[in-house]
């Protein structure tokens, strides 16, 4: 590596507790969650009437689900946004309600949902002057979007980038993991003994990374820096997560090593936390193979936010910064009676965060992992 | 430096790899999966394989050829780092299709698992990890420009920020599909290889897949 470091110099999010990071961070602190019953479209039918929406979206109508988030969200922020900055996008199913359309009422073509036209879309909201990329990995998507961004500044080969994330709680999605039995009927309760499937959620948010140089140059104020990664793959199950944790602990392991930090360095670690039985099982069993007897302090956004799918890294890697500049450990929101497997790691309650490195990990369908090593500037 | 260790390529009626100059044909992709089979280009059968969308069963079969013709070995029982990352024009917009018509047809009631895992624009690559063991990255990027030398640099800048030993860099549709092996080169290996900026030479000057293929037959023959 060049010795050139990544840093975040701007960001901000939509989730379903509102517009801003600290609604977000102040609701995962007020230990509320923002999953509730919902009628964006009928949901009779399915395992769940629950989801995580962003008020106010409208649905079914001409702007994307997508685009009712990133338009404001990128507007506002226009001014922090270079042009020369490279974009990534980060998604799994981008405009869906388009394709959704198309089959519902024959109106709008199918293929206005493609990832690469809401790229397109994206470089003009932003005013850039270079093509950018679309990377779909899963639920860790964004994380991996995130790492490769830091990669492409660490070999000097950028040195701005943005990465774009965002995913909706749309029919096509919530049909399709009802199908699947992976939706808690009540609502996700991330390392809960009670815990039964996970909550969907839907974010959008971005993350300007700049080698320190030009950060430096250009006197951006530093939020951290993204001083690592690891990405692997189960290469077991196509939805079900590699029992014994392996795949993420190595993940992990990875992350470290190209972090050049030890796990004791680790003051707290933001899990993917799903709710769902075999996920985060799989993930204590990962804690344990890396960290052994040194337990980090382990929380899970998802009980608030649900799952946010594509743009779950990216979210928690801003909720991780927040947490390591606010020396807070979030709380596991819905986290009511400990899983004896995450006894001793994951608290119901904030708590104070004593070091200046964490990690946020994600997994997703087809078996990948990455974990990300975040330190505080 | 980054080296190709191995090239495999299908059309919609033929398929082939590079270094192994190996050529054949096929009907449909079922029978494509038998043909590199009885050739031992699969090491064993493709779990599942009839139920997987065009687009997997196009990736594991060309990922295939592309690991015959690097002589990489594979088994069901032991895992490698080594890294898959996939690209197209579409996604899996064909796919998402298939899912949503079928969800529709039933009365917007119950919506078929089987057909949503393939909803995703990773899933073919994931499939692959799973038949051959691949524990590297696993992603699906879509390049605006350029995409198959766009995939290939991608692929390359992995192995040199040492993300992984190896990568497998794909491009398939349903109709056709081109995979590359990717490696660091190693001095003291006499395999036959190709070098990266060569490769690239040849997929930057054509965009005509047919064309592009045979580019790089003859890049071999001389």
């Amino acid at each position: 590596m060049t010795g050139t470091k990544a840093v975040v110099v701007a960001c901000d999010i939509v989730t379903p507790y509102g517009w801003g990071i600290d609604s977000c961070w102040n609701g995962l602190l007020s230990e509320k969650t923002a999953i509730k019953r919902f009628d964006r479209f009928p949901t009779e039918s399915f395992l769940t009437q629950t989801a995580a929406v962003v008020p106010g979206l409208t649905y079914g109508q001409d702007e994307s689900l997508i685009m009712g988030m990133l338009k404001p969200l990128l507007q506002k922020n226009i001014s922090s946004i270079p042009e020369d900055a490279f974009l990534i996008l980060a998604t799994t199913t981008g405009e869906i309600d388009k394709l959704e359309r198309h089959v519902l009422t024959g109106g709008t073509d199918a293929a206005g949902s493609r990832p690469d036209k809401l790229l397109k879309k994206i470089l003009l909201l932003c005013r850039l002057n270079s093509p950018g990329i679309v990377i779909s990995a899963a639920c860790a998507s964004s994380s991996i979007a995130v790492a490769q961004a830091a990669g492409m500044i660490i070999s000097n080969e950028r040195d701005c980038v943005i990465v774009v994330a965002c995913d909706s709680v749309s029919e096509f999605v919530f049909a399709g993991f009802s199908s699947l039995m992976a939706l808690d009927k009540d609502m996700a309760k991330p390392f809960d003994r009670d815990r039964n499937g996970l909550s969907l959620g839907e974010a959008s948010g971005f993350l300007l990374l700049m080698s320190e140089s030009r950060a430096l140059r250009e006197n951006r104020p530093v939020i951290g820096e993204i001083a690592g990664w690891g990405l692997t793959n189960d290469a077991n199950h196509m939805t079900g997560p590699s029992r014994d944790g392996s795949g993420l602990a190595m993940a992990i392991r990875k992350a470290l090593k190209s972090a050049n930090v030890s796990e004791k360095n680790i003051g707290c670690f933001s899990a993917h936390g799903t709710g769902t039985i075999y996920n985060d099982s799989m993930e204590i069993k990962a804690l344990r193979a890396v960290f052994g007897n040194h337990k980090v302090p382990v929380y899970s956004i998802k009980g608030g936010t649900g799952h946010t799918l594509g743009a779950a890294g990216l979210l928690e890697i801003i909720i991780a910064f927040e947490s390591l500049n606010k020396k807070i450990v979030p709380p596991t929101v819905n986290l009511c009676n400990i899983d004896n497997e995450a006894s001793g790691w994951v608290s119901s309650e904030p708590l104070t965060l004593d070091g200046s490195v964490t990690i946020s990990t994600n997994s997703g369908f087809g078996g990948v992992n990455c974990a990300v090593v975040l330190k505080k500037w | 430096m980054i080296i190709i260790r191995g090239i495999g390529w299908i059309k919609p009626t033929e398929y082939g790899s590079i270094l192994k100059k190996l050529q054949g044909n096929y009907n449909e992709l079922k029978s494509l999966h038998s043909r590199l089979l009885q050739e031992s280009v699969l090491r064993y059968p493709i779990k599942n394989f009839g139920r997987f969308d065009d687009s997997s069963k196009m990736t594991c079969c060309s990922i295939a050829l592309a690991l015959n013709d690097a002589g990489i070995t594979y088994s069901n029982s032991t895992k490698n780092d080594i890294g898959v990352l996939g690209t197209n024009d579409n996604g899996c917009i064909k796919s998402n299709l298939s899912y949503f018509k079928d969800y529709v047809a039933s009365g917007r009631i119950m919506a078929r698992g089987n057909l949503f895992i393939y909803t995703l624009p990773s899933t073919p690559m994931a499939e692959a990890a799973i038949y051959f063991g691949f524990q590297g990255p696993l992603l699906y990027v879509k390049f605006q420009v350029n995409q198959i030398p766009s995939m290939l640099r991608f692929a390359g800048k992995m192995i040199l920020r040492e993300e992984t030993s190896k990568m497998i860099a794909v491009e398939a549709s349903e109709e056709k599909a081109v995979c590359f092996v990717l490696d660091k080169k190693n001095d003291a290996s006499n395999m036959q290889t190709l070098f990266l900026e060569d490769i690239l030479d040849i997929t930057e000057k054509i965009s005509d897949f047919d064309e592009m293929i045979e580019m790089l037959k003859r890049k071999v023959k001389m």
